[in-house]
């Protein structure tokens, strides 16, 4: 096998990765927030979160690089401090990634969190225990399907993401071509020979990791 | 339940209705090298007064995509291109209407920075200060083959390997440029007048650089608009066609 | 010991303005549902926050709306039972009951564990999950699981209501024992006549958010205040209005 289709695989799977794990790390507390508080605002930072599931990526990608280009009003800041940009890194494919899967995590951990039995939170905290004690000890663990599922839908779109990272993170072979984007550039240029093959590697990865998210899933319960 | 479908149908039949109805005036589709886009949706108004009973419809890409496209039965019928090896790749699918080729514009390959940058010359793209270089997929962008071309000529290519950005027309190294994310970029000579209050021209690459820059045009073969066609490049070639060109900063072989 | 209740709670269509208080007994809350008795037992605990009143146990202030003083439910030493037990299915037997044993000290814990699984008799499926086990031990799992912390009030929302009638009469012998076996007030809400008359020491008559007689169950059946407890005590309803008394 080409070793740049390695790169471009092992590419897309750091890419990819790297993005569920931010997406836990902010999208499930905000997915809590949501589900089992009150606050002003609430409906509008759901929706504005929301967005970037309905926007095509390209108009997410855009909006990214108003923000985070050289010259964008947080990139600027970067570039002035640090002398780095993110743009072609492959740091931007993973901001890519992130706020285009960000919705799954946030729409189906409100979902799975809200569905939890106040009652049981409610029997939790008169037996003592704090909020946050509950929230790590009933309330996830009861939501852990929803989660789970929210997780692998994550992490399949952040593997998939093709327009947001084109327009951010170009299309640099050896840097920043991803699985997808290195498919189209050998699908544009007519190698449609190395594309077909990236395109059933690709399907096997993705068949592979969803079959063991599956079989892990219904283990733990 | 029941009303909310009879209003979802009625705003189907309304929007239906309100699309206009095909075309009942004759189309010419052009597909066009991107760096053409200016003066080309000029030409185009001046083709459509003079024919008013015909639609121009415009394609703009990097020239190898565009091939593809027509290779791939896009419904196509003029294509100009910025070199003159699309137009032989053409040739050699069979997809050229024999006779029907020319020769119309010439340009030139320049060295781009933004607005305040520090770039004086194409040596200066080996040195440090210069982090990110853009310039068009020689794949498809005959302005990347170009910048190959000229970087090869000054002996940069190892050296700015690693720097290089490719985009995927050369708008779009343009629009790169201009917006400060590389520290320069190769375009053409009109590309950089297009944007010139936001880029400044560092460099001009000599003629032996590179390839000459000559943008051949033709009709399709498989065209359904033969005449529409053959008229459309004639308004190209024509007087106020050239004028057009040369207002843009073409040069006319 | 003692818990005393003056609480007003303006919800939509609903006012709930109460004042009662009991001391070392098993007070019945009685009345139809949607009379405000269950949402009392939730202020109580802290669940829901009163618009003005006071909730005291033990002399300890758990609410005073003057003096801005609410305690969180954490804070407060209740046992609460769930009228649906609000089991965790997530756990075994053993980790519901050691789940309530928050803030007991280490060397009390197994102790007390042993105890309480030995006097409900649940110690021999403490390893089961909650749905592998009956209706009526599931009941004595949420019982002990409420007891781990030797609460000051135990508040119980309709426990027995969706068991059928031979469990709940013995559920009505459990708690009598548990009574004697443990003092510790209860507050037990129930709609049903029978289970007031055979468990109350003393019973709190609500209806639409007041109450309209309290006193020792045997004062309050043998001399109803009006035709409405009366009928209530039999089976029907009517209305009222109300007021708060500071104790």
């Amino acid at each position: 096998m080409d070793s740049s289709v390695l790169f471009s695989l092992r590419l897309s799977l750091q890419v990819a990765f790297a993005a569920t794990v931010l997406i836990i790390v902010i999208g499930l507390p905000i997915a809590y927030l949501l589900a089992r508080k009150n606050f002003p605002g609430k409906e509008l930072l759901d929706i504005s979160l929301t967005l970037p599931l309905v926007l095509p990526p390209t108009v997410t990608g855009y909006y990214l690089i108003i923000a985070f280009g050289r010259n964008g009003f947080i990139g600027k800041y970067l570039y002035e401090w640090l002398d780095w940009s993110i743009m072609f890194t492959w740091y931007a494919a993973v901001l890519a990634s992130f706020v285009v899967a960000l919705p799954l995590m946030i729409k189906t951990g409100r979902a799975a969190l809200e569905s939890v039995d106040s009652n049981l939170i409610n029997a939790a905290y008169t037996l003592g225990h704090s909020e946050w004690e509950t929230a790590l000890k009933v309330t996830l663990p009861l939501a852990k399907r929803g989660l789970l599922a929210g997780i692998v839908l994550s992490f399949a779109r952040a593997l998939g993401e093709f327009g947001a990272t084109l327009m951010l993170a170009g299309n640099i072979p050896g840097k920043t071509d991803t699985m997808p984007l290195a498919i189209y550039s050998l699908s544009a240029s007519g190698d449609q020979e190395q594309a077909a093959g990236m395109v059933v590697l690709l399907t096997l990865v993705a068949t592979l990791f969803l079959y063991l998210a599956n079989r892990y899933s219904r283990r733990i319960f | 339940m029941k009303k909310m479908l009879l209003m979802f149908s009625m705003l189907c039949v309304i929007l239906f209705c309100a699309y206009p109805s095909g075309a009942s005036s004759a189309e010419v589709t052009v597909s066009a090298a991107i760096s053409l886009k200016n003066a080309f949706e000029e030409i185009g108004k001046l083709y459509e007064a003079k024919y008013a009973k015909t639609k121009v419809l415009f394609s703009f890409g990097a020239s190898g995509d565009l091939v593809r496209q027509i290779a791939g039965g896009a419904p196509v019928d003029v294509f100009a291109s910025a070199a003159q090896k699309d137009m032989d790749d053409m040739s050699s699918k069979g997809m050229v209407l024999p006779g029907t080729r020319a020769d119309f514009a010439k340009n030139s390959v320049v060295l781009v920075a933004p607005k305040n940058g520090k770039i004086k010359s194409f040596e200066d793209l080996a040195t440090e200060g210069i982090k990110r270089i853009a310039a068009g997929n020689p794949k498809t962008v005959p302005a990347g083959r170009y910048a190959a071309e000229v970087f090869d000529y000054y002996k940069l290519t190892p050296a700015i390997k690693d720097k290089l950005i490719y985009a995927e027309n050369v708008r779009q190294v343009l629009d790169y440029v201009a917006r400060g994310e590389v520290d320069a970029g190769v375009v053409y000579a009109t590309d950089a007048a297009v944007r010139s209050t936001e880029v400044s021209v560092a460099a001009d690459a000599p003629e032996s650089s590179h390839k000459p820059v000559v943008y051949p045009i033709a009709v399709v073969k498989g065209t359904k608009n033969e005449a529409a066609a053959k008229a459309f490049i004639d308004a190209v070639l024509s007087k106020e066609g050239i004028a057009i060109l040369k207002k843009y900063g073409f040069l006319i072989p | 010991m003692g818990l005393s209740v003056c609480v007003n709670k303006q919800l939509k269509g609903f006012s709930l303005n109460v004042s009662w208080a009991i001391g070392d007994e098993l007070a019945v809350l009685f009345g139809f549902s949607g009379s405000g008795k269950s949402l009392t037992l939730q202020l109580i605990a802290g669940l829901m926050k009163p618009d003005s009143g006071v909730i005291k146990a033990n002399g300890t202030i758990y609410f005073d709306g003057e003096r801005h003083v609410n305690a969180t439910p954490q804070q407060r030493s209740l046992g609460y039972v769930f009228q649906d037990l609000a089991l965790f299915p997530h756990m075994t037997v053993r980790q519901n009951i050691l789940f309530g044993a928050k803030g007991v000290p280490e060397n009390e814990r197994s102790e007390r564990y042993r105890e309480l699984t030995e006097t409900f008799y649940v110690a021999a499926f403490e390893n089961k999950r909650p749905s592998e086990i009956s209706g009526g031990q599931k009941q004595r799992v949420a019982f002990a699981r409420a007891l781990m912390r030797r609460p000051d009030v135990l508040l119980l929302d309709e426990p027995f209501s969706a068991l059928d009638t031979p469990l709940r009469i013995e559920m009505r012998a459990f708690l009598k024992d548990l009574r004697k076996t443990f003092q510790v007030p209860v507050v037990l809400v129930t709609h049903d006549a029978g289970e007031a008359a055979s468990l109350a020491d003393s019973i709190i008559v609500y209806s639409e958010g007041s109450v309209i007689q309290s006193g020792l169950m045997t004062e309050v059946f043998n001399n109803p205040v009006d035709e409405r407890v009366k009928r209530l005590l039999a089976g029907q309803e009517d209305t009222l209005r109300p007021f708060c008394k500071r104790h």
